[in-house]
């Protein structure tokens, strides 16, 4: 095939401009491809440090709320339990003297009696409310059965409990979660959100385990930020972190509040 | 095939032109350049009609086209990009792009006559890096003449080699030639069709508010 040679010149000019157009539009796309996954990257990073800032602040939640509960058991030991020990151990002492009528006897060990009675009774209660022996021996329905009826008994607030689920024996160390997130959100209820009516429902929903908390109380403004840090709030996240679970809730001034966990 | 795109493309275009200068106000530096860029395309479109009805050497035409888009073109993404390096390559693209083809024609004026590939070539690449960048800063930021964005380097990737070819077609016979401008007028009318879009999308809410 003979080619003009006119065209020849314009045919290869127009091959050279266009590998080379070609050459720079790959060039291009390399050096955007290169400073996007750097950019991109960039972003995971603080995406992580935002992580670990939350991290680190429901750690510090849990220390925090972990000194309390030991100030309020050292305080519960001295108060109710020290105190009447110390009247027993007195008392006790009050029978060594000599010559002592026998009413006056009678009038001490019957001091003695009853204090240790109140004493046994306050390191029960105590070790209650540390651990319901209810939820360790019957799981948790009971536990939340009885928690309810502990609230409904206070008269303040009426609790209505439903269950739809057959809990797992196995999973009693989840189940110690749920109960503590219940027994916070109930305490909040009552507490601060000053609420008559609570709702609480557990059911199962495609295999995921859901329970509906609802109250009628004061609720709160989800947009200020500080009803979003509270150690209440921060202590129920971490737990349902360990549930691996998900927390949705809604609430608004006035409105009670909604809450949502998957678990 | 061919005249009737061009047509439609004529029609978009004016579409397009209309709807920008009617939304003139108040809309930032950007939008008032690439509505003159506009009004360039549209003027250099229909200048290159009437001299070609009238059997008129109309391809100097496209030196002021390409020259016009490139520094227009230029000044609207340096309005657009953020980073105060970026504006600097863009304007020192601009500079030494415009330099490069002004020595050009210093040299070898006759390029004047033809379509000037090394013209073509540099205005062309030039822009899809500015747009390469626009694209770049919207990964993580609000879209901003994101369809424009588009439009252009779809455009001027696909359109370079079609013009590249222009010197050589215009020896070819008519029939073949036109299939080259077909498609580059098949390419406008969705370059056309995406700044209406982008309008659309961006600037006419803003006005109901």
């Amino acid at each position: 095939m003979k080619i003009n040679p006119v065209y020849e010149k314009e045919i290869v000019s127009i091959i050279l401009y266009t590998s080379v157009f070609f050459i720079i539009l790959a060039v291009v796309l390399i050096v955007f491809f290169y400073f996007s996954r750097k950019k991109i990257i960039q972003k995971e990073l603080e995406k992580k440090d935002l992580e670990i800032q939350h991290q680190r602040a429901q750690l510090r939640a849990v220390i925090i709320t972990q000194e309390e509960e030991r100030k309020r058991i050292a305080q519960d030991l001295h108060d109710d339990i020290s105190s009447k020990l110390n009247i027993v151990s007195l008392n006790s002492h009050l029978l060594k003297t000599p010559n002592l009528s026998l009413a006056e006897t009678n009038e001490i060990t019957n001091n003695i009696i009853e204090l240790t009675a109140k004493a046994l009774g306050n390191t029960r209660r105590i070790a209650h409310d540390l651990l319901p022996p209810v939820l360790d021996k019957f799981g948790l329905h009971a536990g939340v059965e009885e928690l309810c009826a502990e609230f409904n008994s206070s008269k303040a607030v009426n609790v209505s409990y439903q269950n739809n689920i057959t809990f797992n024996e196995a999973d009693k160390e989840k189940h110690l979660h749920v109960f503590r997130i219940l027994q916070e959100l109930m305490n909040n209820s009552v507490r601060h959100g000053k609420a008559t009516e609570i709702k609480l429902i557990f059911d199962e929903v495609d295999g995921v385990n859901r329970c509906k908390y609802t109250d009628n109380g004061l609720g709160f403004d989800m947009e200020d930020p500080k009803n979003q840090n509270g150690l209440g709030m921060k202590n129920i996240e971490s737990r349902v972190d360990f549930l691996n679970g998900s927390l949705a809730i809604v609430s608004a001034k006035n409105q009670g509040i909604d809450v949502l966990i998957h678990f | 095939m061919y005249y009737p795109l061009v047509n439609i493309g004529y029609i978009i275009l004016f579409i397009s032109l209309v709807l920008f200068i009617k939304g003139y106000a108040n809309k930032g530096k950007a939008y008032v350049i690439f509505t003159w860029y506009l009004g360039l395309v549209f003027s250099v479109q229909i200048i290159s009609n009437i001299l070609m009805r009238f059997r008129v050497h109309n391809l100097f035409l496209s030196h002021i086209y390409f020259i016009g888009q490139f520094v227009l073109l230029s000044f609207f993404y340096q309005n657009l990009l953020k980073e105060k390096r970026q504006k600097k390559i863009v304007t020192i693209c601009l500079i030494t792009g415009l330099l490069a083809i002004g020595i050009q024609y210093a040299v070898d004026p006759m390029v004047f006559y033809k379509f000037n590939m090394f013209e073509i070539f540099v205005t062309s690449f030039l822009v899809i890096i500015y747009a390469v960048m626009h694209l770049y800063n919207m990964l993580n930021d609000k879209k901003e003449y994101y369809y424009i964005n588009i439009g252009i380097l779809s455009y001027l990737a696909g359109s370079t080699i079609l013009f590249f070819v222009g010197n050589l077609t215009a020896e070819l016979s008519p029939k073949i030639s036109l299939l080259t401008w077909t498609l580059n007028a098949f390419l406008l009318i969705i370059y056309y069709l995406l700044i209406v879009y982008d309008w659309n999308k961006s600037f006419s809410k803003k006005k109901l508010n």
